[in-house]
């Protein structure tokens, strides 16, 4: 049952993370954690729209980075060479209703088909949501159903200038058939969601003082058959402000301070990346998740990127043939700019120690960075762009992979057995899992 | 049919819950109104053998001072008394006797209980109730909003076709008009022939809404197209439905939301038979036109899955309420109404989780509240000046200076941030006692204010109100009547008197009726749930048309809709909305006998004249009934076949130990013996050897005159409602659903008067209203003078 505005039953507890529910709270925070955990497996998709270019996106050849350089989509990752992994011939074979923009980005972590609907994309037939569960949705169940790897909020989708509009093209994450999971673009409403309830255990504690001024002065005008309810009342405030106290020497940690007065939009851009980007970071360090999504505008999205001097919108950019080569270098340079924020992203996890653990955030967290096209003027769903960075999913990095022709279930399959998800045999469409999870990673 | 096994478990069940749920308990006696069946056995022992010692009520004599009061229980006293009492001969009171003197005095004046009970009534300091923190919230934040359009008799949602799939008004809008409920099958034409696309249309309709239950609403759009419905959201808000993507063969779309009864409350309703996304319209299509149709139905608390009716639906949009989600404990009712003399650590939960969500609710909607940009170079000064007048209002009282500081000036002094200040400066508003707690302040203009409209309305005074107080205009008792009469009018009262009476007939918690009985396949859900708005609509016209409580009891025409009426003898089409039909040649007696409280006073295969009298003696009459001496479980129809229901009931309860209390409760449950276990009219009742005549005949032995009797439910509505003992009830029951504090704190004799005035004024229920306003909003005061100097803290 969905009540807007509703606050459960034991809300409060919740909130303000009093008795017996403060524990898993808790028990989530790095400086609280009693015993050594097993190693973290973290994983955040990252999502950026309308295809790549690709002769500037893909290695010219499989093998080590090590003595050769980036092509020029990412050069920013060369800091991070030795954890790079790109997996070059991927496909999105998921046919059906929806056109491809929308199959591309509703199957890209799904695997399966789009229900019939009544969204018209610019060709083929009008489609709905996807008819299954996303891949980061199923690893985020499989983690949550043990005490081992339960967070306090399983996944985060956090956004990045998402129009509100839920429809096809904006929705990539699926909690199941028919249930998109919208992602949160607006920073301070991830911030809420993250810290809220930090948040109201402050705010309540800071008016205790008043409340308690105030009751004492009311009981002493009133007569004596009345004072005993407001010293029951009065017993009651001074518990809650105990509690809160305890909390407070407890719960020491460091709570992200946000730039304010950032609005949602094309401008705020930039902005609003790296305050997303902080949030994330610092969620993972709380280890609140181990599963997050990172999604750039939408699919078909078109971000007009003027601080990089490129006044058209990237959708319209991404039409223009390849033979028209002054024409992909807007697109390069808008790629090569989500490839700068993914780069910040590693490198603040680079930068964040694993908490109660060995090296950095990024040795047990894998970044994968993807897009719904592998080409915006072709709309080719075969090459989908994966990128991936870091060390969550244990994969053999530095260097460039080519598997020909790999339906992308292989690789959806592959992710759940990286992160500890075993036992999941097929995954979206069977007709596209093959020999199920794809091998040569590791 | 169900085995007698199974019925015995449902008779022991009923029992249980008749003792415990519907106040025969001690807790729920008031000594100074209560009216005994019978005197106490016991009473008669202490006058003959104990009195001279002890002295009346136990108070003590000349030779023996000392009170009898102390904690021994009634066994422990029964034989202290056995042995040594009375001293000069202590065989005088022994074995049964001993026990029943020591019951007497226990319950009389010996025990704590006893003597609380004693204790002169007066006016509690209470906290907020439920219901009043609820009402309170929603009103004080909707202060800042517009006032909701005054309801006209129109009824419906407005709504605007348009032949495009956008709602352009200039470009698309064909028609608008107003539709009584969306229920429509358009085929695969349209609304209308000609003048739409059958490929591409689009309606949206808007207005509002105003449930009657309070509690979690069920929400179900049920099309084979697009459509999304809003309710009490703002538009950048979740929709409570989104089905704006068709995607997949669902025709049922669901949700929920939790509304408060009475309220107006906005409502969208948007319907797309189009495509979104690229414009395919013009490109040629191989496909027909597919059907279309749309309904909105609801499943209100107690209800079933319906259309949403015209009667709850206006034209017109109000502003949006805000209603508190968060779940509270329920009240202390154990003396007949909900109050709030004490508090719990759930509760003080609910207070502050409470406060936490109606400040995130002002703080997301704080520049529209407080009427100022987030840029606006005076932002500070409005927001200090919104936060003293939510204070204010909150409070109940005007904002003093010391207040003032207290809970503005230091929240914005020490705040990092305007949010942050204001967000604090709101916590502190609504965890202060003055919010929280009622007659905690000074008893001037705004008191009387306060007591007013937490008694008309379970919440703060409006605008006229509080400028009468503030110009001093509550003074005199005639000031106060204009200003009850002209609240009485509003919205607010109609639904807290809506509250009253169904708790008043004990079915406010919605009862479990037996529609799954295999003896009533007829009854079904659907039946149940019209039977209750039937109820609903006739206490609605009851008091705010007619207005005469004695039309209460002696109406004979009732509210009837299609699907109830061939159950209930009446000739209606069978898509009739509800209308008032006489039934069964008059032998109704207006609530009474109204089918649903038949139903719920009844047993799935029979009657219970016991549970009708007991409501009758208790709710409707006012007589305190002790409960049963042992927990009896009654024997089913099937172990006697060959007595009717009163002759079983009445072999039941013919030891001596029941007579005390069914010689008044039977009569009283028998005179509705006409009416069955669904509460139809019948004449004779089956049993084992073939239908027997009913015996409709009742009676009753009034607190003072004669006895009566009476046949059937007419003459039963008859009696009561020329009853001094029905009157001085309701006038008792409405006085403290209203006041919330024993009407015995406003003296002895309060009570008797307002019954005459409320006879007086020919038993109009809204004047009564009124005249218990005018007498409650000046309180009697404590006596000061008695208590210590007050500590001003420094």
């Amino acid at each position: 049952m969905i009540v807007p505005g509703m606050i459960p039953r034991r809300a409060l507890l919740r909130r303000l993370g009093i008795g017996s529910a403060v524990l898993p709270f808790l028990g989530n925070l790095p400086s609280l954690a009693a015993s050594a955990p097993a190693a973290r497996q973290r994983l955040v998709v990252v999502f950026s729209p309308d295809g790549v270019v690709k002769k500037n996106f893909w290695p010219s050849e499989p093998g080590s980075f090590a003595d050769r350089d980036l092509p020029p989509i990412l050069g920013p990752f060369a800091p991070f060479k030795d954890r790079l992994l790109t997996l070059k011939g991927i496909d999105n074979n998921v046919l059906g209703d929806g056109d491809g923009h929308m199959r591309g980005m509703g199957c890209l972590l799904t695997g399966i088909e789009l229900f019939p609907g009544n969204i018209q994309g610019g060709s083929d037939t009008p489609a709905g949501w996807a008819s299954g569960i996303s891949i980061d949705q199923e690893i985020r169940n499989h983690l949550q159903a043990f005490p081992a790897t339960e967070t306090r909020f399983g996944s985060l989708e956090f956004g990045v200038l998402v129009p509100h509009k839920a429809d096809t093209w904006t929705r990539m994450v699926y909690a199941g058939p028919n249930k998109p999971v919208a992602p949160i673009d607006d920073p301070y409403q991830m911030f809420a969601k993250l810290y809220g309830s930090m948040k109201d255990r402050e705010s309540v504690r800071s008016v205790l003082d008043e409340v308690r001024e105030d009751l004492a002065r009311i009981t002493a005008t009133l007569p004596a058959e009345d004072r005993r309810i407001l010293e029951e009342h009065a017993t009651l405030v001074r518990s809650l402000e105990r509690n809160l106290a305890d909390q407070r020497a407890a719960v020491a940690h460091p709570v992200p301070v946000l730039e304010q007065g950032v609005v949602e939009q094309n401008d705020q851009m930039p902005r609003i990346s790296r305050i997303q980007i902080e949030l994330l970071v610092s969620a993972l360090a709380a280890d609140f998740t181990r599963i997050a999504t990172l999604q750039y505008t939408n699919s078909v999205g078109q971000p007009h990127m003027k601080w990089l001097g490129v006044d058209e919108g990237q959708h319209e950019l991404s039409h223009e043939p390849n033979s028209n080569a002054a024409a992909q270098e807007k697109p390069t340079k808008i790629n090569t700019w989500y490839a700068e924020e993914i780069a910040h992203l590693a490198k603040r996890l680079a930068d964040t120690p694993e908490p109660g653990g060995d090296g950095s955030l990024l040795d047990h967290t894998t970044i994968l960075w993807t897009n719904e096209l592998g080409e915006g003027n072709s709309h080719s769903r075969d090459d989908i762009p994966w990128v991936l960075i870091g060390g969550g999913l244990g994969f053999a990095t530095g260097r460039a992979v080519e598997f020909p022709g790999v339906p992308h279930n292989r690789f959806l399959l592959a992710l759940a057995h990286a992160m500890g998800h075993t036992g999941l045999v097929r995954f979206g469409n069977p007709d596209h899992c093959g020999e199920g999870p794809l091998t040569g990673l590791a | 049919m169900p085995t007698p096994h199974r019925i015995l478990i449902a008779f022991s069940v009923l029992a249980a819950v008749v003792v415990g749920g519907s106040g025969f308990g001690p807790a729920a006696e008031d000594p100074a109104t209560e009216h005994p069946a019978t005197e106490h056995p016991g009473a008669a022992i202490y006058r003959e053998h104990c009195v001279r010692c002890h002295g009346p009520g136990g108070l003590g004599t000349a030779n023996h001072p000392d009170p009898l009061v102390g904690d021994r229980s009634i066994s422990q006293l029964a034989a202290s008394i056995d042995e040594t009492m009375p001293e000069e001969d202590p065989t005088l009171v022994t074995g049964e006797a001993a026990r029943q003197v020591a019951d007497y005095i226990h319950r009389s004046f010996y025990s704590a209980v006893a003597r609380d009970r004693h204790r002169p009534a007066r006016v509690e300091l209470s906290r907020l109730t439920v219901r009043q923190h609820r009402h309170t919230l929603a009103d004080i934040v909707g202060s800042f909003r517009d006032e909701p359009p005054a309801a006209d008799a129109a009824r419906g949602l407005t709504g605007e076709y348009f032949k495009t799939g956008r709602f352009d008004r200039n470009k698309g809008l064909v028609f608008e008009r107003i539709d009584p409920t969306v229920a429509f099958d358009f085929g695969t034409s349209g609304p209308e022939e000609g003048r739409f696309e059958p490929t591409r249309f689009a309606i949206r309709w808007t207005g509002g809404i105003v449930p009657t239950e309070t509690g979690v609403h069920e929400f179900v759009i049920r099309t084979e197209h697009a459509a999304k419905l809003s309710l009490n959201g703002g538009r950048k808000e979740p929709a409570v439905i989104d089905a704006v993507v068709k995607s997949g063969t669902d025709t049922d779309y669901r949700g929920s939301v939790f509304l408060l009864g009475g309220r107006h409350y906005p409502l969208v309703l948007e319907f797309w038979k189009a495509n979104q996304g690229v414009d395919k319209h013009d490109a040629p299509s191989a496909t027909p036109p597919t059907p279309a149709s749309i309904r909105l139905l609801w499943k209100p608390p107690h209800g079933v899955v319906e259309t949403v009716p015209a009667r709850v639906l206006l034209p017109r949009e109000p502003p949006r309420v805000f209603v508190l989600a968060t779940p509270f404990p329920p009240d202390d009712r154990s003396i007949g109404y909900d109050r709030g003399t004490s508090v719990s650590p759930e509760w003080f939960e609910a207070t502050t989780a409470a406060a936490i969500e109606t400040a995130d609710h002002v703080l997301r909607h704080v520049d529209r509240l407080a009427g100022v940009g987030r840029d606006a170079a005076d932002r500070e000064a409005r927001l200090r000046s919104f936060a003293a007048t939510f204070a204010e209002r909150a409070f109940r009282q005007p904002l003093s200076d010391d207040l003032q500081a207290l809970v503005v000036d230091r929240a914005f002094a020490d705040a990092p941030d305007l949010d942050t200040a204001l967000r604090r400066s709101l916590l502190a508003v609504l965890a202060s006692p003055r919010f929280l707690f009622r007659e905690s302040g000074d008893n001037d203009a705004f008191a009387t204010a306060a007591r007013l409209s937490f008694g008309l309305w379970d919440s703060i005074p409006d605008g006229p109100l509080w400028e009468a107080a503030a110009r001093g205009d509550l003074a005199t008792a005639e000031q106060v009547r204009g200003q009850a009469e002209r609240m009485v009018q509003d919205r607010r009262t109609r639904a807290k008197v809506r509250d009253f009476l169904f708790s008043w007939l004990r079915v406010d918690l919605g009862p479990e009726l037996a529609t799954d009985s295999a003896h009533h396949p007829e009854f079904t859900p659907e039946v149940a749930a019209d039977l209750r708005t039937s109820l609903e609509l006739f206490l609605d016209d009851a008091v705010w048309t007619n207005g005469d409580f004695r039309n209460l009891f002696t109406a004979d025409e009732l509210p009837i809709n299609g699907r109830l009426a061939p159950l209930y003898g009446a000739t209606l089409p069978a898509e009739a909305d509800f209308t008032r039909v006489r039934l069964d040649d008059g032998r109704r007696g207006g609530l009474l006998s109204h089918p649903y409280l038949m139903s719920v006073l009844s047993y799935p295969a029979s009657t219970s004249p016991i549970h009708r009298g007991v409501f009758l003696a208790r709710s409707v009459l006012g007589n305190t009934l002790r409960p049963p001496q042992e927990a009896i479980a009654p024997v089913p129809p099937e172990q006697q076949p060959d007595l009717t229901t009163r002759e079983r009931v009445a072999l039941q309860t013919s030891a001596f130990a029941c007579q005390t209390c069914h010689t008044m409760i039977n009569p009283l449950g028998f005179a509705l013996e006409e009416f069955d276990e669904i509460g139809r009219y019948r004449t004779a009742e089956p049993v084992a050897d073939g239908p027997r005549a009913i015996d409709a005949s009742g009676s009753y032995r009034p607190r003072e005159g004669p006895p009566a009797t009476f046949h059937g439910g007419r003459e039963l509505g008859a009696y009561v409602a020329g009853s001094r003992d029905a009157q001085e009830a309701f006038v008792q029951a409405v006085f403290h659903a209203l006041v919330k504090q024993p009407v015995r704190a406003w003296g002895g004799d309060t009570l008797e008067g307002l019954r005459r005035s409320f006879a007086a004024s020919g038993f109009e229920i809204r004047r009564l209203l009124v005249d218990i306003m005018v007498v409650a909003a000046m309180p009697p005061r404590h006596d000061v003078a008695s208590l210590p100097a007050p500590e001003r803290s420094p």
